[in-house]
């Protein structure tokens, strides 16, 4: 699964929220599915490619899950002041929130955000999130956020093929 | 009073048979061949168009499993009759409901500014101003072909023997 997300998007708020945590206990530990994050910051928000920007450099030094949790859970208070900084510190330590502010001014981090803005565009993604479904050798493009009980009777189909 | 062969009631009734009974078969086999080469399990199909389904967060899980798993055989199988026309009043009308249901749902998730796709043909279409017209449309010609369906009924058929008086 490819999730095209932007921080800044309300509807991927709710899906990261609702459904991927619950997915990620479900069917990513135990390596059921293989859920892939991709940034897709949409050009209207002003605040999300710096947002990503931040995720990305936490996933450099292993700390992309309370950065993502931390900058989805206090959106809407980024959004209105543009502290992304602020709201990451707020979960790193002081020697890893150094490492990050590095790596986010060292400008590298950019090219693999636009990899997957690229990506995106080959998949015809105008809009997030959009979840990518891939099954042997099958794609399924879905838009929009989704129930976890409704994904889940799709994936353990998906699943099911033999 | 009786009812020349050609008139534009007629007319109406025979568009709106022939152009949603096409809307109706073709959305209902494209909700279950999701448009590809192979097509998908049809489990995977159903599934995947509960997720449409449940993107308008209208209903809940169990309705949304009950839409997803039923309305695309429905709508063959309404198209298949209009095209027929055996009781067509009574599969016009709920033809016509139907398309009521959707154009209800439709406008509701673009007043909402909700950002989805519409699901009519099970491939990614996001939800416009054009899919609110379109449907708009349609829900016109069912609402006039239903009606104009009623009316012709009360009079006699155009190529009956005309009773002496």
């Amino acid at each position: 699964m490819e999730v095209f997300s932007d921080f800044q998007c309300p509807a991927c708020k709710t899906l990261f929220l609702t459904t991927n945590r619950r997915l990620m206990d479900d069917y990513v530990t135990n390596g059921k599915v293989y859920l892939i994050h991709r940034d897709f910051p949409l050009a209207m928000h002003a605040h999300s490619r710096v947002a990503a920007r931040y995720a990305r450099g936490a996933a450099q030094i292993g700390k992309v899950e309370p950065v993502e949790q931390a900058l989805f859970q206090n959106q809407e208070k980024w959004e209105q002041t543009g502290d992304v900084d602020g709201t990451v510190a707020a979960v790193l330590s002081a020697a890893e929130m150094t490492k990050v502010r590095a790596l986010v001014k060292g400008g590298t981090l950019d090219s693999m955000i636009d990899k997957d803005y690229n990506l995106g565009q080959t998949y015809r993604i105008n809009q997030t999130p959009t979840t990518v479904f891939h099954c042997k050798g099958q794609t399924y493009p879905y838009s929009g956020a989704m129930t976890y009980d409704i994904l889940k009777t799709f994936l353990e189909q998906l699943l099911s093929q033999k | 009073m009786q009812s020349s062969p050609f008139n534009l009631r007629r007319a109406t009734i025979w568009i709106g048979r022939l152009v949603l009974a096409g809307i109706f078969i073709y959305a209902g086999y494209a909700k279950l061949t999701m448009g590809m080469h192979p097509r998908p399990p049809l489990g995977v199909a159903l599934s995947f168009f509960a997720l449409q389904v449940d993107s308008y967060q209208i209903l809940p899980s169990w309705g949304v499993k009950f839409v997803a798993n039923t309305l695309p055989f429905a709508e063959i199988g309404l198209g298949l009759l209009l095209l027929i026309g055996w009781r067509f009043r009574i599969w016009a009308t709920l033809v016509t409901l139907i398309m009521l249901g959707f154009f209800v749902a439709v406008v509701r998730s673009y007043a909402l500014g909700m950002q989805i796709n519409c699901g009519c043909f099970a491939t990614p279409e996001p939800l416009t101003i054009k899919t609110v017209f379109r449907d708009g449309a349609l829900v016109a010609l069912a609402l006039l072909m239903t009606i104009f369906a009623f009316i012709e009924a009360r009079k006699p058929h155009p190529w009956s023997t005309p009773e002496k008086a």
